[in-house]
Order: structure tokens, then sequence, then C-alpha cells
């Protein structure tokens, strides 16, 4: 096993692991803010990790270029969802309360 | 290692597929069932890469679980949340000629069948092979773009007729009622959050390029003007969302051109060729490449439009307020 691929093992190990955690937050957290927080967090790092892995194995440019906009799409999506779904959670709050 | 990895995945792929068809059909809510569906195509396109078929991944994600997934929530939200169920059932036209109208379509499918079994095909092995070389000699590298728009043409041309029935019957179905709610889904009228404004401003441009890169590429590698058309229809779904286009009571003469032109330029590319001796959509060599780009985008605009009136729920659309008080 070359080093890359040994580094690129340790990367994806460890972006499996915060996936791990974001799922565990998101089943185990007791309000929708903290499980969103949870989520959202978690997995763009842990995508991030995991697509850093693949570009550090696939060793070249182009590739880890690619993975870079598709890691930014994400993080894009990502913000945008939590966003909406934490406005509609406040929005609901409010007209239970009000 | 990497083999049995490879069976661990593919066996587990198999088996949530399975666990949330069956969740999907048999949930109680139906919100969820939709969810489930749209998580069901993501995985179906994981699937399909899986076997090694990345047109079907690429269309299964962009059709199958995006636009559709998009028009099951609309209709959720129209049908059960939006609307109180109006007391009168929607009345059924029927056609005063609808015997005539019977006898003369089946006489139609009497002469394709016919036509059809005339033909004489090769069967089996032989007719992969014999498609597998002619490959070699269309304009575009591509095998599944070779086939849609070269070998079975005429096949794509009725599915362009399919969705533009759609789009007449949705609209026939609308009747003279407009759509239920006009105003922007996403923010429910109170205005756009600074956040809003961003997102449109900074996925658009990157939408339109992406629809562009897929039809391209059809050409030579997964793409054409279906997924690149749903991609487009994705971004009139994201404006339709936030407010910047909205329903209008009829469509002008740009979208009814729209709508017609996939099938217009189709159509007359075989009108050509048949006027110059050929057979009906057998391209000159010389034009092939020019052809089919030129009917893919015609293609490519012909099926955006459909799938984002049909998301809208309304015969047109307009240009919304594009700017929003916060």
């Amino acid at each position: 096993m070359s080093f890359l691929t040994g580094a690129a093992a340790l990367l994806w190990v460890l972006g499996g692991f915060f996936f791990l955690s974001g799922t565990v937050g998101l089943l185990r957290f007791p309000d929708t803010l903290s499980r969103l927080h949870a989520v959202t967090k978690a997995d763009n790092l842990g995508l991030g990790l995991i697509l850093l892995g693949v570009a550090v194995h696939g060793a070249s440019v182009v590739l880890a270029a690619k993975l870079l906009l598709i890691w930014m799409l994400a993080l894009l999506a990502a913000s945008f969802s939590a966003h909406l779904v934490a406005r509609s959670h406040l929005r609901d709050e409010a007209s239970r309360d009000g | 290692m990497a083999e049995l990895l490879g069976w661990v995945f593919d066996a587990l792929l198999a088996l949530a597929l399975l666990l949330l068809a069956a969740r999907v059909v048999f949930s109680p809510r139906l919100f969820e069932s939709i969810v489930l569906f749209i998580v069901f195509g993501l995985l179906m396109a994981i699937a399909w890469a899986r076997l090694a078929a990345p047109h079907l991944a690429l269309a299964e994600a962009a059709i199958g679980a995006g636009i559709t997934g998009a028009l099951l929530l609309s209709t959720f939200r129209e049908l059960v949340i939006g609307r109180t169920p109006s007391p009168e059932a929607p009345r059924v036209l029927v056609y005063r000629w609808h015997g005539l109208m019977a006898l003369l379509a089946g006489g139609l499918f009497a002469v394709l069948g016919w036509a059809l079994l005339s033909i004489d095909v090769p069967t089996g092995p032989v007719a992969g092979e014999q498609a597998m070389a002619l490959l070699a000699r269309t304009a575009v590298d591509d095998a599944v773009t070779a086939v849609l728009l070269d070998f079975r043409a005429y096949d794509t041309l009725l599915e362009m007729g399919v969705l533009l029935l759609a789009v007449l019957g949705a609209r026939a179905a609308l009747g003279s009622q407009g759509p239920a709610s006009s105003d922007d889904l996403w923010t429910d009228g109170e205005g756009d959050t600074p956040m809003v404004g961003a997102l449109v401003g900074m996925l658009s441009p990157l939408i339109i390029i992406m629809a562009g890169y897929l039809l391209w590429a059809g050409a030579y590698g997964p793409g054409g003007a279906f997924q690149a058309g749903a991609v487009l229809a994705a971004l009139g779904v994201l404006l339709r969302l936030t407010g910047r286009i909205v329903p209008a009571p009829r469509a002008g003469v740009v979208q009814r051109g729209v709508l017609v032109i996939g099938m217009g330029v189709f159509t007359l590319a075989g009108l050509l060729t048949l006027a110059t001796g050929r057979a009906f959509l057998q391209y000159p060599e010389s034009l092939a490449y020019p052809m089919i780009l030129l009917i893919e985008v015609a293609l490519t605009l012909s099926i955006a439009l459909p799938l984002v009136l049909l998301f809208s729920g309304s015969a047109g659309i307009a240009a919304g307020r594009s700017q929003h008080s916060p």
C-alpha cells in the first residue's frame, strides 16, 4: 500500500466518523435546531474529508478541482436548506406561542 | 477484497431500494411517501451508476427524483394543504365524434402494426452487433445519443409528442380555473430573506451552464436533451418557488413557440429528409451532426418548459416581481 492510499484511507475513515456523528446527532438530539446543527456541521465536514481522500487517491489536479466544486455546491445546498428548515421551524413556533 | 466490498455495497443498495419502495407504498402519511419517493429516486440513480449506465443515472436523478419529486410536492401542497375541496366533481367532456375518432385511431394502430410486422428485423445478438457496427457511421460518438436521435429518432419524436400531450391534458384539466396559489411558494408572500436572493443569484448561472454542458456533452458522453431539459426545468422550479416567475392565465406566443419548437424542428428535419429522397429522419451524412445538434437544442427547450408549466400548474408563466423588499 502506497503512502497516498494510506493517507486517503485515513481521510475516508475520518470522514465516515463525522457522517456517523452527524447521523447519531440527527437521531438523538432533542429538538429541531440542534438536530439541524448536527447534520449540517458534521456531514459537511465528513463530505469534505471523503472528497479530500478521493482527491489524494486520484492524485490529479483536474479531479481535485472538480471535487472542490462539488463540495462547494454541497455546502451551498446544505446552508440554504438548513436556513429554510430553521426558518420554517421558527415560524411554526411563533404561531404556536402567539 | 474490493470485489467483496462491491458486493456488500450492491446488496445494501438493493435492500434499501426494496425497503424504501415498500415504505413509499405502505406509509400511512402521504407526505412521508413523497419524501421517501425522492430518496428512492436518488438511490435508484446510484444503482444505475453501479450498473455502468450513467445516462440513466443522470436521467433518474434529474427527472425521477428531482422534477417528479417537485411535481409531487407541489401537488401535495395544492391538494392537501392549499385548497378546500370543491363541492362539484370535475366534469368530463365527451367529444361528439368520439366513436369516429376511436375508429380512426384504431385504424392507424392497425396500419402501424402491419407496417411493423412487415419489416424484416434481425433479432437476437445479431441486432446488437449490427447496431454497434453502424454506430461508427453515425455523426455522434455516444451510443445512447446515436440510438435516441439517429437509429430510433422516430421514437424520440413521439416521446416529445407525449410530453406535449401531457401539457395539453393538464391545460384541459385546469380549465378556466386558475392556479390556487399565485404568490411565491417559498416565502408565503413574506418577501425574500437575504439568503433567497443570494441563492437565486448564485445558482441560476450555474444551472444554465450545467444544462448547456449536458446538451453539448450528449454528442460524446452521458448527457443530451432530456437531462439538459430537466436541469433547465429545475431552474424554472427554483424561480417559481422564489416568485421570480408567476403563473399566468395563458401562454404567450413565445411560450407556445417554445412548447412546440422541439416537435416542429424534429418533424421538419424528417420532412426534409423525405423530400430529398431518403427515409424519414435518415440524415444526410454531411449534415448529420449539425442537424442532430439543432434538434437537441430545440428538444431541450421543449422539454424544459412543459415541466415548468406542469410544476406551476398554469397555462403560462410570466415574470414576477424581480425585487422583493425584505
